[in-house]
């Protein structure tokens, strides 16, 4: 699957959970995704200067009835944690973290960001999952919006290369 | 120039306007002087600016007020460039900057050295920015902007201090649920789900 075609199923994903209000920070490995979130209609799309602050801007946006996500770079989760700490679970506030697995099992570098991931969300309680699928992508991203809403909790999905179509998916991981 | 003298001026002109309040004493301020559950008080240092963002893209035709701190937008300048860019016409941003974090015993922020706040929102794209330095100028800014139908910068020169009013007894969860409940009741909107799942079917027969 291209790029532009796992770009499309993760937003139609997006679009059926109900997500109206994206922001997002670029990396290289989530082009083709953050431009199909600006040139969907009935997504609002707020471009970050830094992560933390879609934190910010997507609680306020929940608490007067938008369902958001945050699109980011595990860097930009390592920036958000106070937010994500003061902000989303001081509150109990439901958000659905899109994060680039940089430094995943086979990439040549961001080793060190790959490996600080799943341990940082474990620490702060935040269920996640690691989708490798393009696939599965409408219906995790389904679920994870409920389990966000039912625990009120950020709930995060990490995007490998092989769900963003930029590499072969492999089945057994 | 106090912060409470500028609250307690504009006060009575709010009506049905949401409000932000900054991590520190301006909360207990502001609940003491318009005690709504159209508040909401933030307990982070950083954020307020982006939280009333994302009020006002999410409810457009509602304003939306920030009383935001000088240490708390210097941590996020950011927000003011991605703010100006959306250019919410129904948000008001204004920022008591008493030039120290006054909730941590008073040291000096980058304000009171070189930095200038309302320069910075200039250079970020907002067109309508307002200094007070006195009262009068304070009042007249707000009134402005509370009328017309544009993004508005209100950065008001400060003395440090908090009057002397009861803390706000309102937790985060409260703040949260008076907050929703009555967004949901004056805006006809359902935002907090409940739980599908009960003991008994009452329906069941």
């Amino acid at each position: 699957m291209s790029a532009d075609e796992a770009a499309t199923t993760i937003v139609g994903g997006l679009k059926q959970a109900g997500i109206n209000l994206v922001v997002t920070l670029p990396d290289i490995n989530l082009a083709q995704l953050l431009r199909a979130v600006e040139d969907d209609p009935d997504i609002l799309h707020v471009p970050l200067c830094r992560e933390e602050e879609g934190i910010g801007i997507c609680a306020g946006a929940y608490l007067v009835g938008k369902k958001c996500a945050a699109i980011m770079q595990n860097g930009g989760f390592f920036n958000s944690n106070n937010a994500i700490v003061s902000t989303l679970l001081q509150y109990q506030i439901p958000l659905l973290l899109f994060i680039y697995y940089a430094g995943d099992i086979g990439d040549r570098t961001f080793s060190t960001s790959g490996s600080m991931t799943e341990p940082v969300l474990q620490a702060l309680g935040v269920r996640y999952y690691v989708m490798r699928e393009t696939s599965d992508a409408p219906e995790l991203i389904k679920r994870a919006q409920i389990l966000a809403e039912d625990a009120k909790r950020p709930v995060a999905l990490l995007l490998t290369k092989e769900v963003l179509g930029r590499r072969a998916a492999l089945k057994s991981l | 120039m106090k912060r409470y003298d500028c609250l307690r001026a504009v006060a009575p002109r709010f009506g049905d306007e949401l409000v932000v309040t900054n991590l520190g004493a301006v909360r207990h301020e502001w609940q003491a002087l318009r005690p709504h559950p159209g508040n909401y008080h933030l307990q982070n240092l950083g954020l307020t600016s982006s939280m009333a963002l994302g009020l006002a893209l999410a409810l457009p035709h509602r304003k939306i007020v920030a009383f935001d701190g000088d240490g708390s937008l210097l941590l996020n300048l950011g927000s003011l460039a991605t703010i100006a860019n959306q250019h919410p016409t129904n948000l008001i941003h204004i920022v008591f900057d008493n030039e120290c974090y006054e909730s941590s015993r008073g040291a000096p922020t980058a304000t009171a050295g070189q930095a200038d706040l309302a320069a910075v929102a200039r250079g970020c794209g907002f067109t309508h920015v307002v200094t007070a330095k006195t009262l009068a100028e304070f009042e007249e800014g707000f009134r402005r902007a509370l009328k017309s139908n544009d993004l508005y910068f209100i950065l008001a020169k400060v003395e440090a201090g908090a009057a002397d009013v009861p803390a706000a007894a309102l937790d985060s969860q409260e703040n949260k649920y008076r907050f929703v409940r009555y967004i949901e009741q004056s805006e006809n909107l359902k935002i907090l789900t409940s739980t599908l799942s009960r003991a008994s079917d009452p329906h069941a027969k």
